[in-house]
């Protein structure tokens, strides 16, 4: 399902980063940003709050009380053998495999998470604005906006080489559909 | 703009009464309990060696690792190293009161106990002695060597000494971990002759990194307050509050290490050192001692945004000055007299100690330019962003 974008080109991260923060300062809507490098400014500048971390902590707590359940069932109830002379339930030798699987965990589902949240997959299609976004060029896709025209003037007054209308589909196709 | 640090006469007083403060705690301890005020002397000796030692690994640290966003405090953790000289001073001074402190100095111990007539070769009075002027010559050396070529750095277009100050920090992490673990072991573990840990010596000497930069933030933070740093920004406490935050992981994976060995081989004389502390009248220290070192650093710290605070990042030091106190208490008090005593003679004589180290240090910042103003790293640390 194609949709209008309005597109502008830049040819540096600099101006950019310029559009971007007007654009964000006018409360225009941004969809993405494509190029082929990036910097720490304009990760800061365009990122939007990421729920990943407080997803990781979440896996984590539940990793930590799935994992000790596990241990304890499995040392104490269902097969109760006393080694070495120490209780059955006994802590400090659980905490190392309390600390590796909740690392292990919360790694692999904050992975599988992120992959799955930017739709970067085996199979996949990209979406591709153009060619040259990966060679040396950088795009600014805009969302519909409510006054195009102003839109317009500020991305080309940041810089901008040209802004030019696109039809984009950004819908989630694969190889596999 | 000043750019010389001088501290007011209040702040000089203030340390003055604090010295005095020690003075009098102490020697009201030597005339009540000379056992319990030779073991004060040694903690609070170590205490503040290891400050000093972790502050001078710190900075060399940043040298060797070419990190530039710390480049306009470096002037700190170099003073913080002056602590050395009296340390040696005071850790000679233990000469007169090694009986009451180690087991194997009490004289005659040889013919009673076999163990430690084994380990009679190394652990001797004149030998530790020796071993205490050897350490201590390579540390004050290096030190003086790295000062020497820090200040030289005032005059223009001098990098030949940013290169000589890198190269001497090569030298002194390897000189520091190396011997500065041999002391722990040598000041410390000999205290419970019969047990060993092949850990406690590392432990020591890369905790040391972790309060030295503690208390590092506290004297940049005070300095940042009298008007100094003006350049100092939420990237730079960004920076020092991960520092915390991966010490206490490295202390909370030693400290456990340390005990869940021991605890599982189950070897007499190795437990021996873990059982009165983990189910005597220490328990509460032994307890207390991972909470506060790793367990409320570690949570606070978590969030970038919560531990970079202004009020959480010099909170949580003063929390680590008191973790590491409670931690060297517990490595030494209970195998050398073996009574919990906690009192206004530990406070006074601690305070002494800060006394004296503070004065020192805020002494030794003044005697330079606290910004070292021809850095070749000075510009990329004051631009510093997230």
């Amino acid at each position: 399902m194609s949709k209008q974008h309005m597109i502008g080109v830049f040819d540096n991260e600099d101006d950019l980063l310029q559009a971007i923060r007007k654009l964000k300062e006018k409360r225009a809507n941004i969809k993405d940003v494509f190029g082929p490098a990036t910097n720490h400014d304009l990760i800061k500048a365009f990122t939007r709050e990421s729920l990943l971390p407080f997803l990781a902590v979440l896996v984590a707590i539940g990793t930590i009380i799935g994992a000790f359940a596990f241990l304890y069932y499995t040392a104490v109830i269902d097969y109760p053998l006393r080694y070495g002379g120490k209780p059955l339930f006994s802590f400090p030798p659980m905490v190392v495999i309390l600390f590796l699987l909740t690392i292990l965990v919360t790694g692999g589902v904050s992975v599988m998470a992120f992959l799955g949240r930017v739709q970067l997959f085996p199979g996949k299609e990209p979406v591709m604005i153009d060619q040259r976004a990966s060679d040396d060029r950088f795009y600014l896709v805009m969302d519909q906006n409510f006054n195009p025209t102003e839109v317009r003037q500020w991305i080309l007054d940041a810089g901008a080489l040209e802004v030019v209308d696109k039809e984009v589909d950004f819908s989630l196709k694969t190889i596999f559909l | 703009m000043e750019h010389t640090y001088k501290p007011s006469p209040s702040t000089k007083v203030l340390l003055g009464v604090l010295i005095l403060l020690g003075l009098i705690g102490l020697g009201y301890g030597f005339a009540t309990d000379p056992a319990r005020s030779w073991n004060n002397l040694l903690i609070n000796n170590m205490y503040f060696i290891s400050i000093s030692i972790g502050a001078l690994l710190f900075y060399s640290l940043q040298l060797i690792t070419n990190s530039a966003w710390s480049a306009m405090f470096q002037r700190v953790p170099l003073a913080m190293g002056v602590f050395l000289l009296p340390g040696a001073l005071l850790m000679l001074l233990l000469y007169f009161g090694l009986p009451d402190i180690y087991q194997w100095a009490v004289p005659g111990i040889a013919g009673t106990d076999k163990l430690i007539a084994h380990k009679q070769p190394f652990l001797n009075v004149p030998f530790y002695m020796i071993r205490i002027i050897l350490y201590f010559t390579m540390w004050i050396a290096l030190f003086l060597v790295m000062r020497r070529y820090a200040l030289r750095q005032e005059k223009p277009g001098d990098l030949q000494s940013f290169y000589k100050s890198r190269y001497y920090a090569k030298v002194f992490i390897f000189v520091a971990t190396i011997f500065f673990s041999l002391a722990a072991m040598d000041w410390v573990m000999t205290i419970d002759a019969h047990w060993y840990s092949t850990l406690f010596g590392f432990r020591a000497a890369v905790t040391s990194i972790y309060y030295a930069v503690a208390v590092i933030i506290l004297f940049i933070l005070y300095l940042n307050k009298k008007g100094f740093f003006p350049a100092m920004n939420e990237a730079h406490r960004h920076d020092f509050a991960r520092y915390i935050f991966r010490f206490s992981i490295v202390f909370g994976y030693l400290w456990f290490m340390q005990f869940l060995i021991i605890w599982y081989a189950n070897i007499p004389e190795l437990t021996a050192y873990y059982y009165p502390r983990f189910v005597g009248e220490w328990q509460v220290l032994f307890y207390a001692e991972p909470l506060i070192n790793f367990a409320i650093p570690f949570v606070v710290m978590m969030s970038d945004v919560v531990g970079r605070h202004k009020v959480v990042m010099p909170t949580i030091s003063i929390l680590l000055i008191f973790g590491l106190w409670v931690s060297l208490y517990l490595q030494v008090m209970p195998g050398s007299t073996g009574v919990m005593q906690v009192g206004i003679m530990e406070l006074a004589v601690w305070l002494g100690y800060a006394g004296l180290f503070l004065w020192l240090v805020l002494h030794s910042l003044g005697r330079s330019s606290l910004v070292p103003s021809n850095h070749p790293q000075l510009e990329e640390s004051i631009h510093h962003h997230l």
